[in-house]
């Protein structure tokens, strides 16, 4: 019982650990590579997630100065990370992706399984 | 803890300066370009040969970047472990680089000379900040420019199988990055810092009560950093990326690029975590039985191919692991073989990578049984690839012999005699797939059929410069020795 | 590319604004959320937008290849200089106030020293990366082909 309050409480660091679990399988078992793409941004957004998660405390307001007011405010430091984990992302994201449209050029296939079997016959 | 001038920090910003300018310049000056980034790593090379000489003399430095004073700023540390790999990266890339001049012109179109330049200084600027750097968001960073980078300099060559291994790699090190920041994550949850030495009392604290959160990141890290690095189960990426890439990329990531991430993990081990975490649970054995697999599975692999830069290739899946064993057995004298071994190997494999790189340029054969009676065609280097397999196997007057050495201390001295029968047999192993090589290549009684041409000078120097440094790794370790000695002995 | 007549009329009526958008959060980075990637992204769509709803000659003749190109790299040597005028002004690399850049008053537009001169220079990098990104992925051929052949 202890257990089933625990994670209601922390659903956040369920479902974080859920999307990065069907991120990675996805990533390392489907052949289309597109897929693996996406699978890969899924797994870091996750990640990306739990971290927004942590910096969360409730009822707490966005870190801008504001005159006056005894105000909460959230973690701003965990934003500022993932900003950065974002970018890099997305430019992990433009690379796979101008890899894969070269390897459709020269395999005429996105698929992995394709590919190898194309490459054993070589 | 002193503070450092300004040197750690200008030797990443000029590293950086010139990724940006080289494909700039190499629009107009296609010379200059090349010129501007090899004045880099040398300014890079010297700057580290003088931070050497400022921890000799005051030991421990730390650099703020912006004032901003840690937990809240950016630290990057300068102790003698990080200058020692800061010089083993700086140098080797210099070294590297010279060999590159040449040898891109003949593997590369031309037009993208300009962007292998900008490429190549990011990599380096990345691993030498990993280096330094004190702060495990900002090493998340680096690793994903030194995994870009890395990888555009394998799918820089447009062949098809460059494209397949490097978007492997690209996948492969994804996996392992999204790992890392998990890692990251659960430890930022328990402590609330960023900061390695911080984290490191923080965690101590922690342990008690949040076990399961740090175990998680510790495991995270392990997969993490062993996919990166090419541990053992982990490694399938390696052997594509490494033979197809163009042979100074392969000389490159070989020689440096997974050894910055096996020093990153000895540097999570033993500056990030505290002891108690380490004698919880068995991190150290985990790593040691993955080494050891490594070792021999990795020898096996390579004896069974055909191709000369994919035993290369899978040689480097063993040689990496007898880093992890250094780590796994968790003794002075085993990390002293194994920080040893990071400088040996990146010596020696670089070294091998250039010689068969050469060998490519200069006959285009790869086959391993087309190699006969080469030695005679091709003299320097075909004996910069003997004594680079001495090393490997740890012959001695070699680099492999000290680190081996020091490894076999260290499994004595913690009673495991089975690890001093790996390190053994792994000898023997390269041993078997190395030598016949050498033997054929000199001793065969055949005439070498292929079309010879010579090979440019400025190659043969680097290859010159190559024996020379592995055979001093080999004579004159004992500075080297007692440094580590001074370093290890704070960690314990 | 889309041939409509609606989509090329409206992506022409709205991109001047995106990118003034993209320029006003650029230069607010230091007081409200958002700075030199989110703001560079926004101005780097308006001009994806233009490539797609029209075609990529269109897209080109808003900023060629090479100029995006120089204005990725200027973008990134700006930042990494403004880093080392803060070791000239005195400070460590990228400092700001300890390097004696005027602060201003918290609150006001010119009130981030160092860090507003970076969030352009950033914006300008991304921006520009976004758009040579998408140009490199959409256009047909490589400059040098593709070589099959083993060597």
């Amino acid at each position: 019982m202890e257990t089933v309050s625990r994670l209601t409480e922390n659903y956040f660091y369920l479902v974080a650990i859920i999307l990065f679990v069907i991120g990675t399988h996805t990533m390392l078992t489907h052949s289309n590579m597109i897929k693996k793409v996406i699978a890969m941004n899924i797994m870091d957004s996750s990640v990306f997630l739990l971290f927004v998660a942590i910096g969360y405390t409730h009822g707490a307001q966005a870190p801008i100065i504001r005159d006056g007011a005894d105000i909460v405010y959230a973690n701003p430091l965990p934003g500022a990370l993932i900003v950065t984990g974002i970018v890099v992302a997305v430019s992990v994201t433009a690379y796979a992706l101008s890899i894969i449209v070269k390897i459709q050029r020269s395999y005429g296939t996105i698929d992995c399984d394709e590919i190898c079997e194309l490459r054993s016959d070589d | 803890m002193e503070s450092a001038g300004h040197q750690p920090v200008l030797i990443i910003v000029t590293l950086l300066i010139s990724a940006f300018l080289s494909p700039l310049l190499y629009r107009w000056r296609k010379f200059l370009s090349g010129m501007v980034l090899l004045a880099a790593l040398t300014g890079a090379f010297v700057t580290a040969l003088t931070l050497l000489g400022q921890v000799a003399r005051s030991g421990e430095l730390s650099y703020y970047l912006g004032n901003w004073p840690p937990p809240w700023g950016i630290e990057l540390v300068i102790d003698p472990l990080r200058v020692y790999m800061l010089l083993v990266v700086t140098g080797v890339s210099l070294w590297i680089f010279v060999y590159a001049l040449r040898d891109l012109e003949h593997e590369l179109h031309h037009d993208v000379i300009g962007w292998y330049y900008s490429l190549y200084a990011l990599l380096v600027a990345s691993m030498s900040a990993m280096t330094l750097t004190n702060d495990l968001f900002n090493l998340f960073v680096l690793m994903e420019i030194c995994a870009i980078s890395a990888c555009a300099i394998i799918t820089i060559k447009d062949k098809r199988e460059c494209l397949e291994a490097g978007f492997k790699y690209l996948i492969m090190s994804a996996m392992g990055t999204g790992c890392f920041l998990l890692g990251v994550a659960m430890i930022y949850m328990v402590t609330g810092y960023l900061n390695f030495s911080f984290i490191q009392t923080g965690l101590a604290a922690a342990l008690s009560e949040y076990p399961l959160n740090i175990f998680t990141a510790a495991a995270l890290f392990i997969v993490a950093f062993g996919t990166k690095a090419a541990l053992f189960p982990l490694h399938v990426w390696l052997p594509d990326a490494h033979a197809s890439a163009p042979s100074p990329s392969s000389a490159m990531l070989s020689g440096l690029v997974i050894k910055i991430y096996a020093f990153a993990l000895f540097m999570i081990f033993y500056r990030v975590f505290p002891r108690s975490l380490l004698d919880a649970i068995p991190l150290n054995e985990i790593i040691l039985w993955l080494g050891a697999m490594g070792v021999m599975f990795g020898s096996i692999y390579a004896m069974l191919q055909t191709d000369l830069k994919k035993m290369l290739a899978y040689s480097s899946i063993g040689q990496i692991a007898f880093i992890f064993m250094g780590i796994g057995l968790d003794q002075p004298l085993a990390l002293t073989g194994g920080l040893y071994h990071i400088m040996v190997h990146a010596f020696t494999k670089s070294m091998l990578f250039m010689s068969a790189g050469a060998i490519i340029y200069s006959t285009g054969v790869r086959r391993i049984s087309d190699l006969a009676g080469i030695g005679r065609v091709l003299p320097i280097p075909l004996l910069a690839f003997t004594i680079g397999s001495a090393s490997m196997i740890g012959l001695p007057g070699t680099g492999g012999l000290i680190s081996k050495w020091y490894l076999a201390l260290g499994a004595l001295e913690t009673g495991r005699i089975f690890f001093l029968l790996v390190i053994l047999a792994s000898s023997l192993l390269n041993a078997i797939y190395y030598m016949p090589i050498v033997i054929n290549a000199f001793m065969s009684g055949d005439e070498f059929k292929e079309k010879v041409k010579t090979v440019p000078p400025s190659m043969q120097a680097t290859l010159v410069v190559g024996i020379l440094l592995v055979v001093i790794s080999g004579i004159f370790s004992r500075q080297i020795i007692v440094l580590f000695e001074q370093a290890l002995t704070s960690l314990y | 590319m889309l041939e409509d007549q609606i989509v090329r009329i409206t992506s022409r009526l709205v991109a001047p604004f995106i990118q003034v958008y993209g320029i006003y959060v650029i230069l607010h980075g230091h007081l409200s959320p958002g700075g030199g990637f989110s703001g560079g992204a926004i101005f780097g769509a308006s001009l994806v937008l233009i490539a797609l709803s029209f075609n990529l000659e269109a897209g080109v003749k808003q900023i060629s290849h090479q100029t995006a190109s120089v204005l990725e790299s200027g973008g990134a040597l700006g930042f990494t200089v403004t880093g080392l005028i803060a070791i000239a002004l005195g400070g460590n690399y990228l400092a700001n106030r300890a390097a004696g850049f005027p602060l201003g008053e918290a609150g006001q537009f010119f009130s981030s020293g160092a860090i507003m001169v970076i969030t352009v220079f950033v914006g300008i990098k991304v921006a520009s990366t976004i758009t040579t990104l998408f140009y490199n992925i959409i256009e047909k051929e490589t400059p040098h082909g593709n070589s099959k052949q083993a060597d």
